[in-house]
C-alpha cells in the first residue's frame, strides 16, 4: 500500500489518525455529558428508559420462557430429592396454620363487629395487575427486574409491587407494555417502615446487598433479630401493613433486614394500585410548586378516604379532621 | 465482476454481526435465572464480546458502536447513564490498538489479556457508578462479578470464534 500510495498516503494517513483521535475524545466527552444529563433531566431519561424497556420486552418475553421452564425443571428435581423433609415441614406448618386460622376467624368476627360500632369506612378495593418477570437486571450495580405489564395494563410509576411473600419494590418506570421494578434492596430504594411489635418507625434503605439496612431508627428503639418489618404508610408511597421482612442482625451501627422474597425465585409479581400517588409523584411536585408562598413545608398528600395514612393538614387548621389524624397516629 | 445487490446486502448483514452478538449477550445477561449467585452479581457478557471483537475485528465493532451498546446497557439495566458507554469505548479503543499483540498467539494469552483489561474496566464502572449514585456500592459484588466475567470468557470467546469462522471469513 505504502509504495503506490505515494503523497496521498502521506497526507491522508495522519489525517485519519487525527480523525480517529478526535472521534475518541468526542465519544468520551459525550459519555460524561450523558452522566450529567442523567443527573439533571430525570424525567426525560425515565421516558427513554421506559421506551427501551418496551423495545426489548417482546424479545425478552419470548426468550425468558425457556429459561423459566429450565428453572422449573431444576426446581422439580430439587423437590423430588427433598420430598420427605418437605412433607414433614409442611405437616408441622399446617398444624400451626390451623391454630392461626382459628385465631384469625375470631379476630375477623371481632373486627367486623368493632367496625360496625365505629362506623369505619373500609379502604377502596385494590386494583391488582399480575405479571411475569421477564428480565432480571442482576448485578453489582442495580437491583431491579423488568415485568411484562405497562401503562397498557394500568401500571404507573410509583405503584407498589408485591409477591406472595410481601413487598418487592415499586415501579420505577412504566413503559407501554413493560415496566422496571426497583427492588427494595436497590441502593436507590427508601421505604418508610414500622417494626411490628414495638411500632418504632424507620426507613428501609437498600444498599445493593441482599440485606437492606434499617435507618433513621431512634436511639431508644427496641429492635431484636426476628422482629417483623411492615410498611408504615408514611409519605403516601405505600399503604401501611404490607410485610417486608424480618430483622436478621442487630449490631452497634447497623440493623439489617432479610426481605421475605428470594430474588432469584421471583416469577410472578402483582402490581398494586392503592390509589396512592407516591411521595415523589409528578402531580404532587407540580401541585406543591405554585403554593410556595403560603405553606412551604406542607405537601398536601391528597389521599383517598379511608386509607390510614397520616394526612398533613393542608390548610393548617388542625381541628378539621381529628378522627383521621388519630387513626393515622395509631398506625 | 460487479457484486449484485443481494451479495452486498449479505456482506452488510454479516458485518453487523459483531454488534448484534453484543446485543444478544446483553439480553442473555437480563434473563431471569434462578441461580442465587447470579442475582447478586452477574458476569459482564457485553464486555467480553466487545473485547473479543475489538481484538479480532476492530473494523466491524468501532468505538461508536461500543458507545451505543454501552448506552443500551445502561438504559436496560437501570444503571447510571453514560458509565457503560465510557467503559466500553475505553476497552474498545485500548484493545483495538493492542489487537496485533494477540494475533497468532495461543488462546490463553488472550484470556490473560482479557482478565487484565476487565480489572480496570470493572473498577471504573464501580467507581463512577458509586460517584453518580452518591453512595459506595458493595465491593464484594463487583469482585464476584469480576471472577465470573474472567472465568466465563473462554465459553463466550469460543462461541464468538465459531461464529467468526463461519460468518465472517470473507467479510
Amino acid at each position: 500500500m505504502a509504495q503506490h500510495g505515494g503523497p496521498q498516503q502521506r497526507i491522508f494517513s495522519p489525517l485519519r489518525t487525527a480523525l480517529h483521535r478526535f472521534a475518541f475524545i468526542l465519544l468520551i466527552l459525550s459519555a460524561f455529558g450523558l452522566m450529567l444529563l442523567g443527573k439533571a433531566d430525570t424525567v426525560l431519561i425515565e421516558r427513554i428508559r421506559a421506551a427501551s424497556a418496551d423495545l426489548v420486552s417482546p424479545v425478552m418475553n419470548v426468550i425468558s420462557r425457556p429459561a423459566a421452564s429450565i428453572n422449573e425443571l431444576t426446581d422439580k428435581i430439587y423437590n423430588l430429592a427433598h420430598l420427605y423433609e418437605e412433607n414433614e415441614r409442611l405437616r408441622r406448618e399446617n398444624q400451626q396454620l390451623l391454630a392461626w386460622q382459628q385465631a384469625a376467624r375470631n379476630l375477623s368476627h371481632e373486627n367486623a363487629r368493632l367496625r360496625d360500632l365505629a362506623s369505619y369506612t373500609s379502604p377502596p378495593a385494590l386494583h391488582l395487575v399480575t405479571s411475569r418477570v421477564i428480565a432480571d437486571m442482576g448485578g453489582a450495580y442495580a437491583h431491579s427486574v423488568m415485568i411484562s405489564a405497562g401503562s397498557r395494563d394500568g401500571v404507573a410509576k410509583g405503584q407498589a409491587v408485591i409477591s406472595d411473600e410481601g413487598l418487592i419494590g415499586r415501579v420505577a418506570e412504566a413503559g407501554y407494555q413493560a415496566s422496571r421494578v426497583l427492588l427494595i434492596t436497590d441502593i436507590n430504594s427508601r421505604v418508610p417502615v414500622v417494626v411490628e411489635n414495638s411500632r418504632d418507625r424507620a426507613f428501609l434503605s437498600g444498599d445493593n446487598t441482599n440485606r437492606p439496612l434499617l435507618t433513621f431508627l431512634t436511639a431508644d428503639a427496641a429492635v431484636a433479630p426476628g422482629d417483623r418489618i411492615l410498611t408504615s404508610g408514611h409519605g403516601g408511597a405505600f399503604p401501611p401493613g404490607i410485610p417486608i421482612g424480618v430483622v436478621s442482625s442487630v449490631s452497634e451501627n447497623a440493623v439489617r433486614v432479610a426481605p421475605m422474597f428470594r430474588r432469584h425465585q421471583l416469577e410472578y409479581l402483582r402490581v398494586a394500585d392503592y390509589g396512592l400517588q407516591g411521595i415523589l409523584s409528578e402531580d404532587r411536585i407540580r401541585q406543591s410548586q405554585p403554593s410556595n408562598d403560603e405553606n412551604i413545608t406542607e405537601v398536601s398528600p391528597d389521599l383517598p378516604d379511608g386509607v390510614g395514612i397520616v394526612p398533613a393538614g393542608p390548610t393548617g387548621n388542625d381541628g378539621t379532621s381529628p378522627s383521621t389524624n388519630a387513626a393515622g397516629e395509631a398506625q | 465482476m460487479k457484486p449484485g445487490v443481494w451479495h452486498r446486502l449479505d456482506i452488510i448483514a454479516r458485518g453487523l454481526f459483531p454488534a448484534f452478538s453484543v446485543f444478544a449477550l446483553l439480553l442473555i445477561n437480563l434473563l431471569p435465572l434462578s441461580v442465587p449467585l447470579l442475582s447478586t452479581a452477574s458476569p459482564a457478557l457485553a464486555l467480553m464480546a466487545v473485547f473479543y471483537w475489538s481484538v479480532n475485528r476492530p473494523d466491524l465493532l468501532t468505538a461508536v458502536t461500543a458507545f451505543l451498546l454501552g448506552l443500551l446497557q445502561d438504559l436496560l439495566m437501570g444503571l447510571p447513564l453514560g458509565v457503560s458507554s465510557l467503559v466500553l469505548v475505553l476497552v474498545q479503543t485500548g484493545s483495538a490498538s493492542q489487537g496485533r499483540f494477540f494475533h497468532n498467539k495461543p488462546f490463553s494469552v488472550m484470556w490473560w489479556g482479557f482478565a487484565l483489561v476487565a480489572i480496570p474496566a470493572l473498577l471504573v464502572q464501580w467507581l463512577l457508578s458509586s460517584a453518580l449514585i452518591g453512595a459506595l456500592l458493595p465491593f464484594k459484588a463487583t469482585m464476584i462479578s469480576y471472577v465470573l466475567t474472567a472465568a466465563l470468557f473462554p465459553i463466550v470467546a469460543w462461541v464468538l470464534a465459531r461464529a467468526q469462522n463461519t460468518l465472517l471469513r470473507y467479510v
